[in-house]
């Protein structure tokens, strides 16, 4: 079935998802860079019908968005999908499928757990002291083993399991993965704080009055939630202007 | 100049990293600013506020068609000021900086995610192959936005806090409690994102516990 497309086409479909968001735009989203990433294989599929060649990449130029690196699962499968020789509206009609579940899994996972755990692992290095290299390399290489294994894994299992990947991402408990994560960060955090307030050139040495508001401001977050980011952005952006203001007028 | 010229190429690359090219996470704060501090000539001050500002954008991410703070410009930006400025206030002053740098780089990608509207080919047009140049094109305009933003960022920067940071009141670890707080709306923000205090309080304080006795004889 896929003895059409060779392991030097799918690996360049694979190099080429690396830059799946490089045209990102409002009107079709992620669209052209799908596009983008399936074209060496359709060129290879379609070689002697343009005409076929065409109309597949005018159905993947069409709007799509997914966590860009669980969208390798819909990209794995819609080249089954089209080296099997399925119609343009199956393959439609399992991106538009498959966009939704692929964004909300890969955003709970990478960007709200993954990501900032392993960037609380970086940042609990570095206020432990760690040399700032190691701290950095470590964040690097952690982050990377997963998001490129994702990816890897994503466009492997859409390959293999063409439309019936879905049960395959049931399978790989993609939530409970999201949870564990989680629950690690919390204590990564916990790490990042306690550091923080009894670290060398921290909150500890800063001085009791800042540790208090520190403390406050912390509460406040935790109450208040995102919408505190932004005031809270610009308060301190105010303040450091005002104290510079002021250290020019005295 | 060619100081300032290097530092926007890296301002550029990085930019790239964060949404078009890889997501390799090299343009996170922490990255950023070891591999700016570097390029300045001063890694540990480049580390400095690469920490602070990745405390900051904890709870920033380049999700989906969402506005967010550009970390990667913003961070070389600040570096790239910092570093050329003696004082105290320099690494406040940079922070503050790279927080407005970074709104501005947000905005700049929202234009740029405009105007790769107008250059990808529509689906039902003639030529749908011209994806490949239109999108390379695409990649090669964030470059070019990357670097302008760097660029602009840094030499305002260097003449504006240069003019500001013999004035500056507060001692070195005044200023570093007056970044701290700002750090610390991030930390609870992003406890409350995991479940709140409540639910994950014997993780978030056996980690309090922890990072208290690591700090302490590590």
């Amino acid at each position: 079935m896929m003895a059409s497309l060779s392991r030097r086409t799918l690996a360049s479909a694979f190099a080429r998802s690396f830059m799946i968001q490089g045209s990102w735009n409002y009107q079709t989203m992620l669209g052209s860079g799908f596009a983008f990433a399936m074209l060496p294989a359709l060129r290879r599929l379609f070689a002697e019908d343009p005409e076929a060649m065409r109309d597949s990449v005018r159905r993947h130029l069409e709007h799509f968005n997914a966590h860009p690196y669980l969208s390798n699962v819909a990209l794995g499968a819609a080249l089954r999908l089209e080296a099997e020789g399925e119609d343009g509206d199956t393959v439609r009609r399992f991106k538009t499928a498959v966009r939704g579940p692929l964004g909300g899994l890969g955003d709970a996972l990478v960007w709200a757990a993954w990501l900032p755990a392993v960037s609380l692992a970086g940042l609990s290095l570095l206020w432990l002291g760690a040399p700032g290299w190691v701290a950095v390399l470590a964040f690097l290489v952690i982050y990377n083993a997963g998001h490129i294994g994702l990816r890897a894994w994503g466009f492997h299992a859409g390959l293999q399991e063409g439309s019936a990947v879905g049960q395959r991402l049931s399978r790989a408990s993609l939530g409970n993965l999201t949870a564990r994560v989680r629950a690690v960060s919390a204590a990564l955090l916990g790490l990042l704080v306690g550091a923080v307030l009894a670290g060398r050139g921290g909150l500890g040495a800063a001085g009791p009055s800042w540790g208090v508001v520190a403390i406050l401001a912390f509460l406040g977050g935790l109450v208040i939630g995102p919408r505190l980011w932004r005031p809270t952005a610009v308060v301190l952006v105010a303040a450091v202007a005002f104290l510079a203001t002021w250290g020019l007028m005295t | 100049m060619m100081e300032v010229l290097r530092l926007s190429l890296v301002g550029g690359l990085l930019a790239l990293d964060a949404t078009s090219v890889g997501q390799f996470m090299i343009s996170r704060p922490l990255v950023a600013g070891l591999l700016a501090g570097w390029v300045s000539g001063d890694p540990p001050l480049g580390l400095l506020i690469g920490a602070l500002l990745e405390l900051y954008l904890l709870v920033s991410f380049p999700t989906g068609g969402a506005r967010f703070p550009e970390g990667a410009t913003a961070t070389v930006v600040a570096v790239a000021t910092a570093a050329a400025t003696d004082g105290v206030g320099a690494v406040p002053l940079a922070v503050a900086l790279g927080l407005v740098w970074g709104q501005l780089g947000g905005f700049t990608i929202t234009w740029l995610r405009r105007l790769n509207g107008r250059l990808v080919p529509v689906p039902d047009g003639p030529h749908p192959e011209a994806v490949t140049w239109a999108h390379l094109g695409a990649v090669g305009l964030d470059f070019l936005r990357g670097v302008a933003v760097t660029a602009s960022g840094i030499v305002l920067g260097r003449v504006a806090v240069a003019a500001v940071v013999r004035a500056w009141p507060l001692g070195a670890r005044g200023s570093m409690g007056l970044l701290l707080v700002g750090g610390a709306v991030s930390a609870g923000i992003f406890l409350r994102s995991l479940g709140g205090f409540r639910r994950r309080r014997l993780l978030f304080m056996g980690g309090v516990a922890l990072g208290i006795l690591g700090a302490r004889f590590l």
